[in-house]
């Protein structure tokens, strides 16, 4: 039922312009030197983990429920199902009519909604403080009470199916994305589209849903996180009055599905109808959840900054500005990804230039990032910036809920997000030079070119049509 | 360009009031040079955001098209001395964030920083420099038209934008609202430095400016910054009042064919300006008709019945000139005449009975009980404080807000409707695919 996301909110690519935002989004942790407000964890007795932050300017809250289920979950076949089951609860449950749920929170003067990323899916309703009761009874109904039904079902897959059009099959970047990550990952289940693909969405069956959600919806593989104007000790309560009796459900151990290793550079060209060229390029890349070597994690975390963090970076100053053989270009790393990730590249070439001549710059950028030490200035540039961000993330109890949850979920725990700004700041040119030449090779490299096709296919369909 | 609209709704449409919420202090003085100023202090964060609103909108372009928007473009590329790499350089040295934009109305820059002295010292020395002396340098102005006129191309990449610049074009026809905020092709490629300057010379004036600053500084540190930061602009000639939008006569409709699987349907009047007298009723309206997500009749019919989009919602866009009145949706080819009948008669049903009782005490509930998540961060108070004072709504807007809500019946709401939607003279837009219809 989510009227935003399907694609995992964290995802860093899409086309230009986010070289901020990826970079703000990755730094999205305070230190506790500037933080009053801590977290509060209770772990009930069927395993519902709690967290609760304090935040007191405004009388508003936010609840937010985080299951350890999403794409990465799912095998061929059943891709997109996640994401189908979270739209369906919003579809009615034992007590509550279809709609009902969200009738509801908006007399409630709410704000609801949800997402299914890669490595979870997750439910969220703002609403002023008083009515945190309000949202966790419901919360508490659809964990444990959902009322699957076909003929909401038939509708809802319609609804999917739209949603996967307009994000996917009518956006050249984006289906291009779809068939990058299909190349780059072999084994790993990163490599299907978190919405799933066309025909597995057609072929899907109100039992598989039943299926997933009696494994998978369970107060033991999920997080309750609130944030705002509330006290950590009645939200304990409340969580104990409306999810302590819901029974605790056994799980087999998810499959490790480990990438296997690498071989050699991975090429395709994806053909689209689009009028500009596109570049994509991933390398394979360890994650803090997937290493002990947390060093690296950091350096790379760092290496993004320093090649994509602002309009001073690397990528902006070299290639957009200076040889400017890129309209826009810029690099993503997510070090909280459940699983072994992309270091990722995307660019638009400028007009007079190509989609080869843009990755021999980027290529370039990467050599002088293994050959050189970056200035002492780059780097402070980099941590200026991750200790200005931790402070305006304060802003929004949403953004503070939402990595509490979203660390808890992908395995790594919330207790991470206090480390990294110091974890930052501690990353050295020595470490990042090292990171460069050990990940960024060309062996773990996948690139894909988009080539616009515009006028070639539109004649050739006017030749079908004749 | 569809995005930005959007957001900038939620600014004007969202704003409510209940008794348990703190209201911002809104405080206002004007500089010798006759720019306004409102500053609201806040506690709890040191963070201090601005933003500076130019009357110098798109609308302001004349023939050269896309003028005002690269303009704004090019603040941070060169400035009082400093390239724009020295620009980002000192910004993020110490984790400011700086930016300029365009809509059809206004040209706005924003501006966030922590404000330790060092930090908002370094910072607004920045933002000084590119308000008072940009220096349009020749090679970066090259570049930024480059990537404009790509941005313009890949206008034809999304048939969403090409549906809402249909739609401007048919509504507003030689109105300057009609045009694309990044210009055209042929227009963009014709403006040169000597434009800009002349832009930013007539525009760019305190007379023309409101500044609105929210955040954790005091009302001395306020005034200083902002004394420091106006002093040298020059005061100007306030911007002449834009041209009223003519009446339509007779709706249309619009197909444009695009090889995509899903239609993009715009179904769109001109009605508000900002400050009209039936705002409160057509915005309560609207929560119930499509502007609240599930619980409006336009998601219940075209979503929930019928399954035939992802996305379906309608609003009300106050300008200063008449904005639109749009409802949208996007849905499978062969299923657009029948989301399309179905989407009008949800509106005719609605333009001729109003809502039902039940309907407009559940708005109400929704739009009083969530009054306090309007204003619940810094970011949010200054999206606020400036659609009120940009609009030239008076400073105790929100105090009113509550009451004006409440007090709206569904006699007024269907009258307004009736008076200020009229189906005849609405354009339809559709960018898809012909295929053979579905039943």
């Amino acid at each position: 039922m989510s009227l935003w996301l399907s694609e995992n909110k964290m995802r860093k690519l899409s086309a230009a312009v986010f070289i901020l935002t990826i970079f703000y989004s990755l730094s999205s942790f305070a230190s506790p030197k500037n933080v009053p407000n801590m977290v509060h964890e209770k772990v009930l007795k069927n395993g519902l983990k709690v967290l609760v932050k304090e935040d007191r300017r405004a009388p508003v809250m936010v609840s937010q429920v985080w299951y350890k289920v999403g794409a990465s979950y799912e095998h061929d076949g059943i891709t997109g199902l996640s994401h189908v089951l979270e739209h369906m609860m919003f579809q009615g449950t034992e007590n509550l009519e279809p709609g009902e749920f969200s009738k509801i929170i908006a007399e409630n003067g709410g704000r609801e909604n949800a997402f299914t990323g890669a490595d979870y899916t997750a439910y969220f309703q703002t609403m002023e403080a008083s009515r945190l009761e309000v949202s966790m009874r419901l919360e508490a109904e659809r964990m444990q009470k959902l009322k699957l039904q076909e003929k909401e079902f038939v509708k809802e897959l319609q609804v999917v199916m739209e949603e996967r059009r307009m994000r996917t099959e009518d956006k050249p970047q984006g289906q291009t994305y779809e068939y990058f990550k299909a190349l780059a990952y072999t084994s790993s289940p990163y490599r299907n589209p978190i919405i799933g693909w066309m025909q597995d969405l057609e072929e899907m069956k109100l039992v598989d849903l039943e299926v997933w959600y009696k494994r998978w919806y369970a107060p033991n593989n999920a997080t309750l996180v609130v944030a705002g104007d509330v006290q950590a000790a009645e939200v304990f309560k409340l969580a104990e009055q409306y999810f302590g009796a819901i029974a605790a459900v056994e799980f087999d151990a998810v499959k490790t599905r480990v990438e296997v290793p690498q071989l050699g550079i991975r090429r395709a060209v994806v053909k689209q109808k689009a009028k500009s060229p596109y570049l994509l390029m991933g390398y394979k890349v360890p994650v803090l959840n997937s290493t002990d070597n947390e060093q690296d994690v950091y350096a790379l975390e760092v290496l993004s900054g320093i090649l994509s963090g602002g309009g001073s970076s690397r990528l902006a100053s070299n290639l957009v500005r200076g040889a400017q053989v890129a309209a826009s270009v810029s690099a993503g790393y997510d070090m909280n990804a459940r699983l072994p990730t992309l270091f990722l590249f995307d660019g638009i070439p400028s007009e007079s230039r190509t989609l080869k001549e843009l990755e021999m710059a980027i290529n370039e950028q990467i050599k002088l990032l293994q050959e050189a030490l970056v200035t002492a200035k780059e780097l402070d540039r980099i941590k200026a910036q991750v200790i200005a961000s931790a402070v305006y993330e304060k802003d929004s109890n949403f953004y503070q809920a939402m990595q509490l949850g979203m660390l808890e979920t992908v395995g790594v725990g919330w207790q991470k997000e206090s480390e990294y700004v110091d974890k930052v700041k501690s990353v050295t040119a020595e470490q990042i030079q090292a990171a460069a030449g050990k990940y960024l090779i060309e062996d773990h490299l996948t690139v894909v070119h988009m080539q616009p096709q515009s006028d070639v296919l539109e004649e050739k369909e006017l030749a079908d049509v004749r | 360009m569809y995005v930005n609209q959007r957001v900038a709704i939620g600014f004007v449409l969202a704003v409510v009031s209940t008794i348990s919420t703190a209201l911002p202090n809104i405080q206002h003085w004007e500089t010798d040079n006759g720019a306004r100023v409102f500053f609201v202090p806040t506690k709890g964060l040191p963070i201090l955001d601005a933003q500076l609103v130019f009357d110098a909108g798109s609308v302001r372009d004349g023939s050269k098209k896309g003028l005002a928007a690269l303009t704004s473009t090019m603040l941070n590329e060169g400035a009082g001395g400093l390239t724009a790499q020295a620009i980002a350089e000192e910004l993020e040295s110490v984790g400011a964030q700086l930016g300029a934009s365009s809509s059809r109305d206004f040209t706005t820059i924003k501006y966030r920083s922590l404000t330790d002295k060092t930090t908002l010292t370094t910072s607004w020395a920045v933002l000084k420099k590119v308000l008072n002396q940009p220096e349009f340098p020749p090679l970066d102005f090259n570049r930024e038209k480059e990537r404009t006129l790509l941005g313009i191309k890949r206008r034809e990449e999304s048939p969403g934008t090409l549906a809402q610049l249909a739609l401007y074009k048919a509504m507003y026809k030689e109105h300057p609202y009609a045009n694309a905020i990044s210009g055209e092709f042929e227009s963009v490629r014709n403006i040169n430095v000597e434009d800009l300057i002349t832009f930013y010379k007539t525009h760019y004036v305190a007379k023309n400016l409101i500044v609105v600053l929210v955040g954790g500084i005091s009302r001395d540190q306020a005034e200083q910054l902002v004394g420091d930061l106006l002093n040298d602009l020059p005061e100007g000639q306030k911007a002449v009042k834009i041209q009223a939008v003519k009446d339509i006569v007779k709706g249309a409709e619009i197909h444009r064919e695009y090889p995509s699987q899903q239609t993009h349907l715009m179904y769109s009047l001109p009605v508000l300006r900002h400050n009209d007298a039936d705002y409160f009723a057509l915005y309560v309206g609207n929560h119930i008709l499509g502007g609240s997500g599930f619980s409006s009749r336009i998601v219940k019919e075209i979503r929930e019945e019928r399954g035939l989009a992802y996305s379906a919602y309608s609003y009300f866009h106050p300008m200063i000139e008449k904005g639109p009145f749009l409802l949208g949706l996007q849905t499978r080819n062969e299923k657009v005449a029948e989301a399309s009948a179905a989407v009008k008669a949800v509106l005719q049903e609605f333009i001729e009975n109003g809502p039902s009782e039940e309907e407009l005490i559940a708005a109400k509930k929704n739009i009083s009980g969530g009054f306090a998540l309007k204003l619940d961060s810094n970011k949010k108070l200054l999206g606020n404080v400036v659609s009120i004072v940009a609009s030239g709504a008076p400073l105790d807007y929100l105090d009113n807000y509550l009451q004006k809500v409440e007090s709206t019946t569904r006699k007024q709401i269907q009258d307004a409707f009736k008076r200020r939607v009229e189906m005849d003279k609405m354009t339809l837009v559709t960018v898809g695919k012909t295929v053979e219809e579905q039943q």
